[in-house]
């Protein structure tokens, strides 16, 4: 009698147990039901930046609006702005402070370059506000996004590829196949992805036997680079490095083949969107570059991404969409996990970023996770300009 | 070197068209219509937008970009000139009036996206776009290192004859004598029977039909047309130009355009990339101290 007793109270106690488990996790699902998770993007539709701009958004409402269609986050909906900078570093800096501070978003994305970068990331990371980018590949955007501090930022990661890796991987493949001699460098120095860019050229460039005949600067608002393109091609070199964005590199293309120079263009994350590849035309055929993306890959989650893009815009993707579609994949991935409240907007921002540390999903771009420092860690695709506004893959390096 | 001296001459050209329309309209009105740079940009726009999405041959594109640049001129001295104007306000106000129009024109530009409000006017958005291949017959000759372009060497000989024919009518005609009067005082050409308002519009209409023309061959040389091509940096360099060669003067203005493009050309290879700006404003800073009034400020002492 006293056994079944005993026995009745453990299958009490163990009941009561099951209950009080089930019932906690309950609740956590259930509290995203019906709640909305706010994100802010800060892009450049407008200004130099606004070739890769609109791209990011198109890849962000994309994300957005599956995500929403099938269930949301555990029930809770993904409310995303979409703000432009017009490309002015001081306008994202005060687009931020809005987000985070009146608007009240969980997390933010952007700003597209990473001139504006240095403004915004310190902000976001002094308001203990979740910040990833999508398309700033300069030096110092993670960890340390208040440099010359070294101090590692605990709340911006980025899921672009880093003009640090893609830049070197592209001279070494080049070299590799082709062994050039001599080198150009034109460099905008007044920009800071465009200078960025050139001093990892720089300090690539002797790893490879290129001798770096001269850097050429130029402003990146000039209006005729025909001076500079000439004084580049008199020097006959076999590489011309072209570190800049928007319109000029296919400008300096277009010059240097009327020019009758005919040897190659290598580029940074720059030459990446088929805006660039367009304007660049039959001059910029076989200049070549390292993406975080290739259109062609057809894994499963990158041809599901290409086709739902262009059934919704009735165009293809290019390298900025496919990393604005990533983020918010990201993003939704690490709210799943996060065990939001809604109520605690600063814890539930702690929660948040921890979570997105831990992220290891498939994405568009390969198999994606950051590192320890909160950058990307993926698949880099060596591509070329094929003359016609796209690109053809020319070789795959994967991951050390 | 040689490549270079070629260089400096093209961009010279284009510098000093856009100059005359903004010499203009200070010779005769004492300000600086500061929108001119947006009508540079948008007669290269809709030239392109009408030879690119509406499907018009180039020629007839490039006359109704032009005369639609000239129409803007009416626009510019309705909406900032006149009002202000009639209320005798600053010049500064007028300055600040066509700053505003400038923006909002870009800004105008900028927005056109296919399925926007503006897509008639413009679908590229923030994009720098080029006329395709074959749009106009542009051949390339190479003797020896020179690369020489059709497109930009014609841009010379068109350059130089407006300017001449601008002259002749300026000097000669009885439009010309008008403006020349109202530029000398407009109180006493009023009193002499002169429509003042009608020779101010047709300065303006004048101006921005050389700003457009200006901005179409500027986008058809150098394969780059956006939103920004008038407000980057062609806007500076004009003023600079107009400060070279004396405010308000015409010819100072031509001349001014080519040793503007001289002066940088000739920095970048003797100096070095870094000193071409600095040296160019260097150069104005200069003429500035040693001789406020530019190259034909004394010598012309009728205006424009």
């Amino acid at each position: 009698m006293r056994r079944l007793h005993l026995v009745a109270w453990l299958a009490a106690a163990v009941f009561v147990a099951a209950c009080g488990s089930t019932g906690s996790g309950t609740s956590n699902t259930n509290s995203y039901s019906g709640k909305t998770i706010k994100l802010g993007a800060i892009l450049s539709i407008t200004g130099a930046g606004g070739v890769y701009g609109p791209q990011s958004r198109d890849g962000m409402n994309l994300a957005v609006k599956q995500i929403n269609n099938s269930g949301g986050v555990n029930g809770a909906q993904i409310a995303l702005t979409i703000n432009d900078d017009a490309s002015d570093k001081a306008q994202s800096a005060q687009v931020a402070q809005k987000l985070i501070q009146e608007e009240q978003d969980m997390a933010l994305l952007g700003p597209t370059l990473s001139n504006s970068a240095v403004a915004v990331h310190p902000l976001a990371e002094s308001l203990k506000t979740p910040i990833l980018a999508v398309s700033t590949t300069g030096i110092n955007i993670v960890p340390n996004c208040n440099a010359p501090s070294t101090v590692p930022c605990k709340y911006v990661f980025r899921d672009s590829l880093g003009e640090q890796t893609a830049i070197p991987d592209n001279i070494k493949s080049y070299a590799a196949d082709s062994h050039p001699a001599t080198g150009v460098l034109l460099v905008a120095q007044d920009d800071k992805f465009s200078s960025d860019g050139g001093t990892i050229v720089q300090n690539t460039v002797g790893q490879y036997n290129i001798q770096l005949l001269k850097t050429i600067k130029f402003n990146k608002a000039e209006a005729d680079l025909s001076p500079y393109v000439t004084q580049a091609v008199q020097l006959k070199p076999d590489v011309i490095f072209i570190t800049s964005l928007g319109g000029i590199p296919a400008k300096i293309m277009t010059e240097a083949r009327k020019q009758g120079w005919t040897g190659q263009f290598l580029g940074g994350n720059g030459f990446n969107t088929a805006t660039v590849s367009k304007q660049a035309a039959a001059a910029g055929k076989g200049a070549r570059s390292a993406s975080a993306w290739y259109l062609g890959n057809n894994f499963a989650s990158n041809a599901e991404f290409v086709s739902a893009y262009r059934a919704e815009y009735n165009k293809d993707p290019d390298q900025f969409a496919a990393q604005g579609y990533t983020a918010i994949k990201i993003l939704a991935d690490a709210a799943k996990r996060a065990n939001l409240t809604f109520t605690d907007l600063a814890g539930d921002r702690d929660k948040l970023r921890s979570a997105i540390e831990s992220v290891n999903i498939q994405t568009p771009l390969g198999p994606f996770q950051f590192t320890s420092a909160h950058d990307v860690k993926q698949t880099v695709w060596v591509i070329a300009m094929d003359g016609q506004g796209g690109f053809t893959l020319v070789h795959q390096i994967n991951p050390s | 070197m040689d490549q270079q001296i070629l260089n400096a001459i093209f961009i010279g050209s284009i510098y000093a068209l856009f100059a005359v329309g903004y010499t203009l309209v200070f010779g005769v009105l004492d300000i600086l219509n500061l929108a001119h740079s947006a009508v540079f940009m948008l007669g290269a726009a809709i030239t392109y937008s009408l030879v690119v999405n509406h499907g018009q041959p180039f020629w007839v594109a490039c006359l109704l970009g032009i005369v639609a640049s000239g129409v803007m001129g009416l626009v510019i001295e309705h909406v900032c000139l006149r009002p202000l104007r009639r209320r005798k306000a600053p010049p500064i106000a007028a300055l600040i009036s066509t700053i505003g129009l400038a923006l909002i024109i870009v800004a105008a530009v900028e927005q056109g996206q296919t399925g926007t409000f503006f897509s008639w006017l413009w679908v590229d958005g923030a994009n720098s776009v080029a006329f395709p291949a074959g749009t106009i017959p542009n051949p390339t000759w190479h003797l020896g290192d020179l690369t020489i372009e059709a497109s930009k060497v014609a841009i010379i000989p068109i350059s130089i004859a407006l300017m001449l024919v601008l002259g002749y009518v300026i000097r000669y005609t009885q439009v010309g004598r008008g403006l020349r009067a109202v530029a000398e005082n407009p109180r006493a050409a009023r009193l002499m029977g002169l429509d003042v308002d009608r020779m101010i519009s047709l300065t303006l209409v004048i101006s921005s039909a050389l700003g457009g023309l200006a901005g179409i061959l500027f986008g058809v040389a150098l394969g780059d047309i956006s939103p920004y091509i008038g407000r980057d940096n062609v806007e500076v360099r004009g003023l600079a130009v107009i400060v070279l060669g004396g405010m308000g003067s015409v010819p100072g203005a031509v001349i001014g355009g080519y040793l503007l493009g001289m002066i940088e050309v000739l920095a970048l290879v003797v100096l070095g990339s870094n000193a071409r700006g600095g040296v160019a404003f260097a150069a104005l800073f200069l003429m500035l101290v040693l001789r406020p009034q530019g190259l034909f400020g004394a010598q012309l002492r009728e205006r424009i």
